[in-house]
């Protein structure tokens, strides 16, 4: 798999465009599953009970408690779909600038109400802003704030996700372990 | 174990946690949260990016300040709010390192039944010390006595 193969490309110009939109709402392929927060559960090695005692969950929340750390994982659509179409990209991914790869640089959500196994959610995403060109230890690019609003099946609300990303083009020479707080360094700069 | 928020008292320093990540973790971020970018299971590409191997994803650091967070509260507890900066990576073959505090303590009565909170701050570290996330978490709790 290319990483570059669901970013879309363009100015900064072509990004700014693209600032104050919103996506047509867009529902996960399939229902919150036991097998799914499990999973995740046993990636992180937490053995929170809402997340493994089906009787204990079910009297505390109504049924197994999505991990809210898993909020963006239930509506990223499966690595490969028998129509063979190609997967939906998040907004944040088609907001065209000139970078050729990404990395996360913040997020900040809020769990409104608790996601049980057999909701079924549903995303509106927003493009917040898109910054200037900057330069970091990474490479130079831009960073894009996005807003997810999250809601299920009885169309309440559940979560509202804020992320930032830089989208960017790597330096010619990789980086060491210790070197890597470039996108502290220019998280703090932006904020500023 | 049930901490309740009427017994807590502020600040307090949680139990820390410790998680050593080994390559089949960072490899089991894609298979956990279909997150494929090939920085989590792609040593060449994440090399050809600028990174020294494969990385672990937002959701696995996420679930790890929350792991810090429920795992002293308990299952009764609930994120309900966590903002957190991706300040630096952590790679295969790093342990991360999990510190939180209790920094207040305040009872939500703008809706209906109030809600009992916490604000938590959790730092994500490294093996080497360096500070990969830190974050700013909020839980909410059951009270022994419902009483703001």
């Amino acid at each position: 798999m290319d990483g570059r193969s669901t970013l879309a490309f363009g100015s900064y110009a072509d990004a700014l465009r693209m600032v104050g939109k919103t996506s047509e709402p867009r529902t996960a392929g399939t229902v919150v599953s036991a097998a799914r927060i499990q999973l995740f559960a046993a990636l992180i090695h937490d053995g929170n009970a809402s997340y493994w005692d089906a009787d204990f969950a079910r009297r505390s929340w109504g049924g197994l408690l999505a991990p809210p750390a898993l909020l963006m994982g239930w509506l990223i659509p499966p690595p490969w779909l028998p129509t063979g179409e190609p997967r939906v990209a998040s907004i944040a991914l088609r907001v065209p600038l000139p970078g050729t790869t990404f990395i996360n640089a913040a997020n900040d959500a809020e769990f409104l109400l608790p996601i049980v196994e057999g909701d079924r959610l549903t995303v509106v995403e927003e493009v917040v802003s898109v910054s200037p060109e900057k330069r970091t230890r990474l490479g130079v690019g831009h960073f894009v704030e996005t807003l997810d609003t999250v809601s299920r099946q009885d169309r309440a609300v559940v979560a509202r996700n804020r992320n930032t990303l830089f989208r960017f083009t790597p330096h010619a020479t990789p980086m060491t372990r210790a070197g890597d707080d470039a996108e502290r360094s220019d998280e703090e700069e932006r904020r500023q | 174990m049930t901490v309740h928020w009427d017994r807590v008292t502020v600040p307090l320093e949680l139990p820390e946690v410790i998680d050593e990540i080994d390559y089949q973790r960072v490899v089991m971020n894609s298979g956990a949260t279909w997150d494929y970018f090939p920085g989590h299971f792609d040593p060449d590409y994440a090399h050809a990016q600028g990174h020294p191997t494969i990385f672990v994803n937002t959701m696995h650091l996420a679930g790890f300040a929350d792991r810090v967070a429920t795992g002293w509260a308990g299952p009764t507890s609930r994120v309900v709010r966590r903002k957190m900066t991706l300040a630096g990576s952590v790679y295969a073959g790093d342990t991360m390192v999990g510190r939180g505090r209790v920094i207040a303590k305040r009872c939500d009565t703008s809706v209906e039944p109030a809600r009992y909170l916490l604000d938590l701050r959790i730092e994500v570290t490294n093996q080497r010390g360096e500070l990969c996330c830190p974050v700013e978490l909020t839980l909410q709790l059951a009270a022994a006595e419902p009483r703001c």
